[in-house]
C-alpha cells in the first residue's frame, strides 16, 4: 500500500521531467526555425518536375511533365537548373504512332519533345531513394552535377509531381511507394540545410493534397489537384494516339501559363483563382499556413520563371604597375589530374586509431565482433565455431556415461 | 542414459511390489515408492538441460551485439556547445591602429589628446553591436607625434614596428609623397613593413599624416598603410584618420561590416573554378578567339595566389558559337550605338544557347563563377549599356551575385567582311583583352562584396583606393578573410547541429565511422580557426574555418544517411524470432521440468531417509 502510493508520488514527478524536457526541446526548435534569416535575397529558380508512372497507359503523366518543362523554360529557367525526371520513354515507346513525338493535346500542334530536352533522371532511374537524394543534396560522389540539385538559400524552388497517388502516398514506378512524411522530412532537412527560400509544391494525382499533410517546415506552399476522397481525372482522350493525352489540372495551368511571357507579373493568387472545380472536377486545394507572403504579392515568376539579380560594373579596376602582357613571363600552369573520388577518404587515420586504443575489455570484445561481423570473416567464424562443438560434444557425452 | 538411471528406480519399485508381494519386509515396513526413494537422485539429467539452457542464455548477449546497429558515436554535446558558443559570442579579431602625425608641431598636436580624441571618433562611427568578423572591442591605437625637433609616442608598439624618429632626410623623401602615389606606397611600405611581419596581436593599420601647403589628399595604399597629404586642422584629421581605421580597414569600404550570403562565393569544399567563356554571338558575321593561356593566366594568376586563404581557385575558359542574348537592343541615333538599358540585364543571359556550365572539373560542392566576354552580331553592333541616368556605362559590363559577370565587348570596326567567304579567325589584341580583364577583375571584386571602383566617399571626405596587381589589396584580403572564417564558422555550426538532432532524432540509423571522424576533424578545425582568430592570425584562422565547414558539409551530405534505408525494430523481431523462439521455449520447458522432477525426487529421498532414521 505504501509503495503504491510512494510510486504514485513519483509519477507527477515523472510526468512533470518530462514535460519540461518537450518544453525545452519545442524552445530550442523554434529558436532554431526563427533564426533563419528572411533577409537573404533571391537570386535564382530551380525546378523539379517528376514524373512518377511507366507504362503507356500512363502517356499523360510523361506529357503533363513536359509540358512543364517546357512552360518554365519558355519562361526563363536555364537547363542548368531544371531536374527533370521521366520514369518512362513515351517518345521511343513501340506503341507511339508518332516516334520521338509527345502531345498534350489532341490537337498535336505542339510536340512537347521537339527541341533542347534534358531529361536527367530516365526510367529505372526515377526511384523513391534518387528523389529524396536529389531533394537532400545526399549523392554519392561521382554524380554529376547535371544531377544534382545545386540550390542555395537565396533560391526559389518549384517541385512538380505527377502520377499515380493516394492518401498519403505517391506511387513510384508501380513498385514503391513515397510517403507524406517521407517528403516532410525531406523537406525539413532541406530546410535546416537551407537549400531554398522559398519552396512550391504541386502535386497532380489522386487524393493530391494529402501528400503534403506533413509539411511543417515555413517558406512552403502546396497546391494539389484534388482533396482526399477525390480522384484527379484527365482531360481528354487522343483517338489518334490512343491514350488520355492530359490530366485536368495541368490542362488549366498551361492554359494560364501560356498567357504569360517572362516579363509578366501576374500574380500566385490569381492562379490559384483560376482553377475552376467544376471544370476540374475535384477541387484542388491549397496549402498557405506555412507561407508568410501574402498570394496577392507574390509573382508566378517568381517560380516559374527566371530571375537574375543584376548589378552594373561601375568601374574596371586597374593598378597602375600595369603587367606587359607581352612580354611578361608566362608560367605554364600544369593541369592537376582530377581526383577521381572528391569523398575524402580519412586514410592515416587508421594510425591514430592504433595509437590511441587502450587495452580494455570493452575494445578487445569490440575488435573481436567487428574483425568478426566482416563478410570475409563470418565464413572463419562458422567454421570456428562448429570446430569447437565437436569438443563440446564430446566432454557432454563423456560427463553423461 | 535416462533409462539406465531410471532403472534403479524401476528395479527397486519393482522389487518393492515383489518383496510386498511375496512377503512384507522387515527392513522397510513404511516404504511408500511413490513418495520415499532409496537412492540418492542423480544430477546428470538436471546438469544436462541446466547447460542447454545456460549455453542459451549466454549466447543471448552474442546475438544480441551482432544485431546492433553500428553507429559511431559523435559528440553531441561537443557539437551543441560549439553551435551555442558561435551563436552568442560572434567572432571577433584584434587589431593594432597607428596614427603618426609627420611635420606637425607636437606642442598644438598633443599625441594624448590625438589618441583620446581617435578613439571617441571610432566608437562613434563603429556600430552599437559587434558585427561578426570585425575588430573587438580592446583594440589598441597609438599615436606618434614626429616633428622635426623631437618625436612623442604615445605607447610602445611592438619595438619593430615603431616609428624611427629623427632622420631628417625622411622629411624630404615624404614631401614627394604627393607625385606619385605608387613611389609613395612603397617608400611607406619600407618604413612600416616590419610591422607586418608577425601577425600575433593581429595586424597593424597605419596611418600617416603628413603637413604640407596644399589641399587635403587621402590615399589607402596597396599593403595597411594610409596617408593623408595636406593642411589639415586637428579635428579633421582625427575624423578622418577614425574613418578610414573604421570604415576602410574594418569594413573594407562597405556601408556596414554585415556578411551577405550571396557575397561568399565559395563552395562548400572550399573550391572555386572560375569559368571564362567567350561568346560569337553570329560567326557568320567574325570570329574571334582569344589568347587566354597566354594573356588571362599571366593576368589571372596573381589573383588565385592572394586568394589562397580564402579559397581553392581553380580556372578553365572555353571559346563558344551561335549564342545570342536573349534580350532586346534598339538603335538610339544620339549614342549611336544599339542601345540595352539595366532592365533587359536580367534577361540578357541566354540560357538556352549559352552553355556555360559543361565543366567536368568541378565536383558537385564548388561552386562556379561564369565569365562571359559577348561579342555581339553585326546587326547589334556597336552594343552599349545605357545607365538609368542616361549615361553610357564604361565598362558595358554587369554582374550577378552567385552568378558570375557578363561583359559585351565591340569589335572595332563594326563592318562584317561579306566579301570573304572563309571564315577569318580574328585574334582579340592583348591591349584590348587587358582591358577586358581589368573589367573582369572589378567583377571578381564585386562577386566577393568589394566594390570595383577606386574611391571610397565618406563622410569626412573622399579617399584614393590604390588599386593592386593581385587584384585584392592586403588590407581587403584581411577583411575577406575575417568576413569568410566568420561565415565559414556559422556554417559549419549550423551544419553540425543539424546533423546531430537528424541522426538523434532517427536512433536505428547506422552512422559509418567516417562520418565519425569527419565530425571530429570538423571541430578540431574550428577550435583552431578560433584560437587562431583570437591570436589574431587572419589568413590561417580563413584556411582552417574552410577546413571545419568543408568537413562538417562532407559529413552531413554522406551518401550513407538516407533515413528510408534503417532497420526498424519490427523488422529484427520478425526476422529472427522463427529460428529462436521455438527452441528457446522447449529448452526452457525441459529445464523447468527437470529442476521439478529433481527437486520431487530430492524431497522423496529425504523423507526415506527421515523415516530410516525414525525407524533405526
Amino acid at each position: 500500500m505504501r509503495f503504491l502510493i510512494f510510486s504514485l508520488l513519483r509519477l507527477p514527478i515523472g510526468v512533470l521531467m518530462l514535460l519540461l524536457l518537450c518544453l525545452g526541446n519545442i524552445g530550442n526548435s523554434v529558436a532554431h526555425l526563427s533564426s533563419s534569416s528572411e533577409s537573404t535575397l533571391h537570386t535564382n529558380n530551380w525546378a523539379v518536375l517528376v514524373c512518377t508512372s511507366r507504362f503507356w497507359f500512363n502517356y499523360r503523366h510523361m506529357a503533363n511533365t513536359l509540358s512543364l518543362y517546357r512552360t518554365v523554360k519558355r519562361l526563363g529557367i536555364p537547363d542548368e537548373r531544371i531536374i527533370l525526371m521521366l520514369a518512362d520513354d513515351m517518345a521511343c515507346n513501340a506503341r507511339n504512332k508518332y516516334p520521338a513525338q509527345v502531345f498534350n493535346n489532341e490537337n498535336h500542334k505542339l510536340n512537347l519533345y521537339g527541341d533542347n530536352v534534358e531529361v536527367d533522371y530516365r526510367g529505372y532511374e526515377v526511384t523513391v531513394e534518387n528523389f529524396l537524394r536529389v531533394l537532400t543534396g545526399r549523392h554519392e560522389a561521382a554524380v554529376p552535377r547535371s544531377k544534382r540539385l545545386l540550390s542555395d538559400e537565396g533560391s526559389h524552388v518549384l517541385l512538380y509531381m505527377t502520377g499515380h497517388g493516394g492518401d498519403e502516398f505517391l506511387k513510384f514506378q508501380d513498385s514503391e511507394e513515397l510517403q507524406s512524411h517521407d517528403l516532410a522530412d525531406a523537406v525539413k532537412q532541406m530546410k535546416e540545410k537551407r537549400r531554398f527560400k522559398e519552396l512550391l509544391i504541386m502535386v497532380d494525382t489522386c487524393q493530391a493534397s494529402t501528400l503534403f499533410s506533413q509539411l511543417h517546415s515555413p517558406g512552403v506552399l502546396a497546391m494539389g489537384s484534388s482533396m482526399k476522397g477525390e480522384n484527379s481525372y484527365s482531360h481528354h482522350l487522343d483517338p489518334d494516339v490512343g491514350v488520355s493525352v492530359v490530366d485536368r489540372f495541368t490542362y488549366y495551368t498551361l492554359a494560364f501559363f501560356e498567357k504569360l511571357n517572362m516579363y509578366d507579373n501576374a500574380s500566385l493568387s490569381s492562379l490559384f483563382n483560376s482553377f475552376n472545380p467544376n471544370l476540374l472536377m475535384s477541387t484542388a486545394y491549397h496549402r498557405m499556413d506555412l507561407y508568410q507572403r501574402s498570394l496577392e504579392e507574390v509573382p508566378v515568376t517568381n517560380f516559374f520563371g527566371s530571375v537574375m539579380e543584376t548589378l552594373h560594373t561601375d568601374s574596371a579596376y586597374s593598378s597602375h604597375r600595369s603587367i606587359d602582357v607581352g612580354e611578361a613571363k608566362i608560367k605554364i600552369c600544369t593541369d592537376q589530374p582530377i581526383s577521381g573520388s572528391d569523398r575524402r577518404i580519412l586514410r592515416n587515420m587508421n594510425n591514430k586509431d592504433q595509437e590511441n586504443s587502450r587495452h580494455s575489455f570493452g575494445q578487445l570484445w569490440n575488435s573481436i565482433l567487428s574483425k568478426s561481423t566482416t563478410p570475409e570473416n563470418v565464413d572463419a567464424f562458422v567454421c570456428h565455431s562448429l570446430l569447437l562443438m565437436l569438443p563440446l560434444l564430446v566432454v557432454s557425452t563423456w560427463l553423461s556415461r | 542414459m535416462a533409462e539406465i538411471s531410471e532403472s534403479p528406480l524401476q528395479t527397486s519399485e519393482e522389487k518393492s511390489p515383489v518383496t510386498q508381494m511375496s512377503e512384507p519386509h522387515e527392513s522397510d515396513p513404511d516404504f511408500d515408492p511413490k513418495t520415499m526413494r532409496k537412492a540418492k537422485p542423480g544430477l546428470k539429467r538436471l546438469i544436462l538441460s541446466l547447460s542447454v539452457l545456460f549455453s542459451f542464455i549466454l549466447g543471448f548477449p552474442i546475438l544480441w551485439k551482432s544485431i546492433e546497429i553500428y553507429r559511431a558515436p559523435l559528440p553531441f554535446r561537443s557539437i551543441e556547445s560549439f553551435s551555442a558558443q558561435i551563436e552568442s559570442n560572434p567572432l571577433l579579431f584584434p587589431c593594432q591602429f597607428q596614427a603618426i602625425f609627420v611635420g606637425f608641431d607636437s606642442k598644438s598636436f598633443g599625441a594624448d589628446e590625438l589618441e583620446s580624441a581617435i578613439e571617441k571618433r571610432m566608437l562613434e562611427l563603429s556600430s552599437k553591436s559587434s558585427q561578426c568578423g570585425t575588430c573587438n572591442d580592446n583594440y589598441t591605437v597609438s599615436v606618434v607625434v614626429d616633428s622635426r625637433s623631437h618625436c612623442v609616442e604615445t605607447k610602445n608598439m611592438k619595438p619593430s614596428c615603431s616609428w624611427k624618429c629623427g632622420p631628417i632626410n625622411k622629411f624630404d623623401s615624404i614631401g614627394k609623397l604627393k607625385d606619385n602615389d605608387e613611389e609613395a606606397d612603397e617608400l611607406l611600405q619600407s618604413m612600416l613593413g616590419s610591422c607586418y611581419d608577425s601577425g600575433y596581436g593581429g595586424k597593424v593599420y597605419s596611418v600617416v599624416v603628413v603637413n604640407g601647403d596644399e589641399e587635403v589628399r587621402a590615399v589607402v595604399g596597396k599593403y595597411r598603410h594610409a596617408w593623408i597629404t595636406g593642411t589639415i586642422s586637428e579635428e579633421e584629421a582625427v575624423s578622418r584618420i577614425a574613418e578610414i581605421f573604421v570604415k576602410v580597414f574594418v569594413n573594407g569600404g562597405k556601408e556596414e561590416g554585415s556578411i551577405q550570403g550571396e557575397f561568399m562565393p565559395v563552395g562548400a569544399d572550399g573550391k572555386i573554378v572560375l569559368s571564362f567563356s567567350l561568346l560569337n554571338a553570329d560567326p557568320r558575321d567574325w570570329v574571334y578567339d582569344w589568347n587566354f593561356h597566354e594573356v588571362g593566366e599571366v593576368l589571372v594568376h596573381p589573383v588565385i595566389e592572394a586568394l589562397q586563404p580564402i579559397a581553392n581557385v581553380t580556372v578553365e575558359s572555353q571559346v563558344l558559337y551561335y549564342t545570342p542574348k536573349s534580350s532586346l537592343s534598339f538603335w538610339d541615333d544620339r549614342h549611336g550605338s544599339h542601345i540595352f538599358s539595366t532592365k533587359d540585364l536580367p534577361f540578357f543571359v541566354n540560357s538556352n544557347e549559352w552553355h556555360l556550365d559543361t565543366s567536368a572539373a568541378a565536383g558537385g560542392r564548388s561552386k562556379i563563377l561564369q565569365f562571359v566576354v559577348y561579342i555581339p552580331s553585326a546587326k547589334e553592333c556597336p552594343l552599349q549599356l545605357i545607365l538609368p541616368n542616361g549615361e553610357r556605362s564604361e565598362t558595358n559590363g554587369f554582374i550577378s551575385p552567385m552568378w558570375g559577370g557578363v561583359v559585351v565587348w565591340n569589335p572595332k570596326s563594326c563592318v562584317k567582311n561579306s566579301d570573304t567567304k572563309d571564315i577569318v579567325r580574328n585574334m582579340i589584341s592583348p591591349q584590348d583583352l587587358q582591358k577586358v580583364f581589368e573589367v573582369v577583375l572589378g567583377q571578381l571584386r564585386q562577386l566577393f562584396g568589394l566594390k570595383s571602383t577606386n574611391l571610397y566617399v565618406g563622410l569626412s571626405g573622399t579617399s584614393i583606393l590604390l588599386g593592386s596587381e593581385r587584384g585584392f589589396t592586403e588590407w581587403e584580403l584581411d577583411v575577406l578573410s575575417r568576413h569568410h572564417t566568420c561565415f565559414n564558422l556559422q556554417t559549419c555550426a549550423t551544419t553540425l547541429g543539424s546533423l546531430s538532432r537528424l541522426v538523434q532524432s532517427l536512433p536505428r540509423m547506422i552512422i559509418k565511422d567516417e562520418i565519425g571522424k569527419q565530425v571530429k576533424f570538423s571541430l578540431e578545425a574550428a577550435k583552431l580557426a578560433q584560437s587562431n582568430a583570437s591570436v589574431g592570425i587572419y589568413d590561417a584562422s580563413a584556411v582552417s574555418s574552410r577546413q571545419s565547414r568543408s568537413l562538417a558539409e562532407d559529413a552531413f551530405f554522406h551518401p550513407s544517411i538516407m533515413s528510408i534505408s534503417y532497420y526498424s525494430f519490427e523488422h529484427c523481431f520478425a526476422v529472427y524470432s522463427p529460428f529462436f523462439l521455438p527452441v528457446l521455449m522447449h529448452v526452457i520447458l525441459a529445464a523447468l521440468r527437470e529442476w521439478k522432477r529433481y527437486k520431487q525426487e530430492n524431497w522423496k529421498y529425504l523423507a526415506w531417509k527421515t523415516k530410516a532414521k525414525i525407524t533405526s
